[in-house]
């Protein structure tokens, strides 16, 4: 590739930086001022960098897998095993560098002329992860190709219908994850995809008969159900009973980047954003438990919020500088609530709408449409929300509301 | 925590990918890897030399990833453990760039010093550089390898400058060696 003169561009590769040469509290993610100059650190104890301590057992599993697949570069299982654990750790924390991690070790399968299943699948469960979705997709077809019965494969495309909003085909998946991967799973996945589709009521009874199947599962599969049934219950505006299947689910998995961010944005609408500052305290290298914070801190009309907001657009850009797509959501988020600017979060989220068609991705486009007075801008997601019939009591009061301004306007018009 | 990863069978495998299942209600925006190369191009050389101004940024946590930085194995890098490690960092690094000005023009890269550099998502090595190169062409090829081996995902982000002109462009796995025109 050649170089385009681009003299507008200068430092853009700059812009992102916003150093702390010393932080205002002893939190390193959250440094207290921009700062553009590289230092010199005052003393050898100055304390740079958070990384992952060897005083966690994850990290050590994960380093011990690592040495035994240096050993043994060529063998499959190994190198699926290692990157299985890369992929769940950075799940867990929040952190994308893992999936990197894991693409690598499982990359000479996936390269080779006649891929084994498995490693199409796990690179698959990689693409996910990073929104690249139709990639996954083409993994997911080459995998099921070779292996029509591999339940790993059929869980992710139903993964990928239900986040996509194709429920037909996330309906014939579920039926495949039963049949392939037996029936506490196809009732997990069929309760899932219910509550999507104004079943809601129907989908929490599947999941709790799944959470019954599986008291003796592992704390991790557990926890995934009590977060499924948490979101079934605020689909249904039970808030009581959400928050009680949150707490239920963080008590089996306390560091989870996904339950923190979901129980943080219950809290968020419950108007208690306080409550979201102590619970994400430790979390503030992920940028979406970062976004939480950030939101909070102007819930609270706390003097932090600049530092805040600046450190977030400083992140945002750095994932734009690196081609990234996937953050539409909370990008739209972010501008409609921390930079004021509902013309910039419509347009983020119509264009993330493109991609991701969960209940939140709907929520965005919905709060931005009518912070930005254009009611006709959310038409594809009130379209999208009468068929599926979605049940939401904020989405269908966000919803009834543009209704009612469209109908206004048709009403001016006429 | 649960690695269910561990556990055996095909149980174990499909809980594994049960614990996927929940994350795409969230996204995973999350930083991955990146690195920020500035490279600026010394107009006053008064001799025939070709002679670039380099400034690397590579977080801290992708080093201590490949060369354990943190000895005491606490969690937290300190600039005393940094400090301790840089000639392994510049050693590590280095075999990862390369410049060159066609045949018979090699570049040689000449360290000069380490400093620490924050971004927003944490502090980042500075290594500050020249590269050296025999003779001034219009055309010079940048070779990038950092972390691609073990992460694919890592992305450089170069920013030239040359006098008031400044281009970008975005190193990768696929898009490893640019030209860089003067």
């Amino acid at each position: 590739m050649r170089f385009m003169a681009c003299a507008g561009m200068a430092a853009v590769g700059l812009t992102a930086h916003c150093a702390a040469a010393a932080s205002a509290d002893a939190n390193l993610a959250v440094p207290a001022t921009p700062f553009n100059a590289p230092y010199l650190p005052v003393s050898e104890s100055d304390i740079l960098q958070d990384v992952p301590s060897t005083a966690d057992p994850a990290v050590l599993e994960m380093q011990r897998l690592r040495t035994a697949f240096d050993a043994a570069p060529r063998d499959l299982p190994a190198a699926e095993q290692l990157a299985d654990v890369y992929i769940e750790y950075g799940r867990q924390v929040g952190d994308a560098h893992y999936a990197g991690y894991a693409e690598a070790v499982i990359a000479p399968w996936v390269q080779a002329a006649a891929p084994p299943a498995a490693a199409l699948v796990t690179q698959a469960s990689i693409l996910q992860y990073r929104h690249q979705f139709s990639e996954a997709r083409t993994m997911l077809k080459r995998a099921l190709e070779s292996d029509s019965r591999n339940a790993q494969a059929w869980l992710i495309l139903a993964t990928l219908d239900m986040v996509q909003g194709d429920y037909q085909a996330a309906d014939r998946d579920c039926a495949q994850v039963a049949n392939n991967a037996g029936v506490e799973t196809g009732l997990a996945c069929f309760g899932s995809l219910r509550s999507y589709t104004g079943k809601a009521h129907q989908g929490l009874a599947l999941l709790a008969q799944a959470d019954t199947a599986v008291r003796r599962g592992s704390a991790g599969y557990r926890a995934w159900i009590e977060g499924l049934i948490a979101e079934s219950a605020e689909r249904l505006g039970d808030w009581p009973a959400a928050e009680a299947h949150y707490l239920n689910a963080l008590k089996l998995q306390p560091q989870d980047n996904f339950l923190l961010v979901a129980y943080a944005d219950f809290l968020l609408d419950r108007g208690r954003p306080r409550e979201v500052l102590p619970l994400l305290a430790d979390h503030t290298q992920s940028d979406t438990a970062f976004l939480r914070l950030a939101l909070a801190q102007s819930l609270l009309h706390s003097d932090q919020i600049q530092r805040y907001t600046w450190i977030m657009a400083a992140r945002f850009e750095a994932l734009r500088l690196r081609g990234s797509e996937y953050f539409g959501r909370e990008e739209s988020r972010f501008a409609l609530q921390l930079q004021h600017n509902p013309q910039a979060a419509l347009d983020m989220a119509l264009r993330n709408w493109q991609l991701q068609r969960a209940p939140w991705d709907a929520r965005v486009v919905l709060e931005a449409a009518l912070a930005a007075k254009q009611p006709h801008g959310a038409a594809p997601v009130l379209e999208f929300l009468q068929k599926t019939r979605l049940e939401d009591p904020i989405i269908d009061s966000l919803a009834r509301e543009l209704h009612a301004q469209l109908g206004a306007s048709v009403g001016a018009m006429q | 925590m649960t690695r269910c990863a561990r556990r055996a069978g095909l149980f174990g495998l499909l809980v594994a990918a049960l614990n996927c299942l929940a994350v795409p209600e969230n996204a995973a925006a999350h930083s991955a890897s990146d690195a920020y190369l500035t490279l600026t191009a010394d107009r006053s050389e008064a001799s025939s030399l070709s002679v670039i101004h380099g400034q690397w940024d590579i977080a801290l946590r992708d080093l201590d990833f490949v060369l354990k930085l943190d000895d005491d194995g606490d969690g937290r890098l300190t600039w005393g453990e940094v400090h301790r490690h840089q000639a392994a960092i510049e050693r590590y690094a280095y075999q990862h760039l390369a410049l060159d000005g066609g045949p018979g023009n090699a570049c040689s890269i000449k360290p000069r010093r380490q400093l620490i550099d924050g971004h927003a998502d944490g502090a980042y090595a500075a290594l500050f550089f020249d590269a050296i190169c025999a003779r001034a062409t219009r055309k010079l090829t940048l070779h990038y390898t950092l972390f691609f081996a073990i992460d694919p995902s890592h992305r450089g982000i170069l920013v030239m400058r040359n006098g008031a002109a400044a281009s970008t462009a975005l190193l990768s796995p696929q898009n490893a060696a640019i030209d860089l025109l003067r």
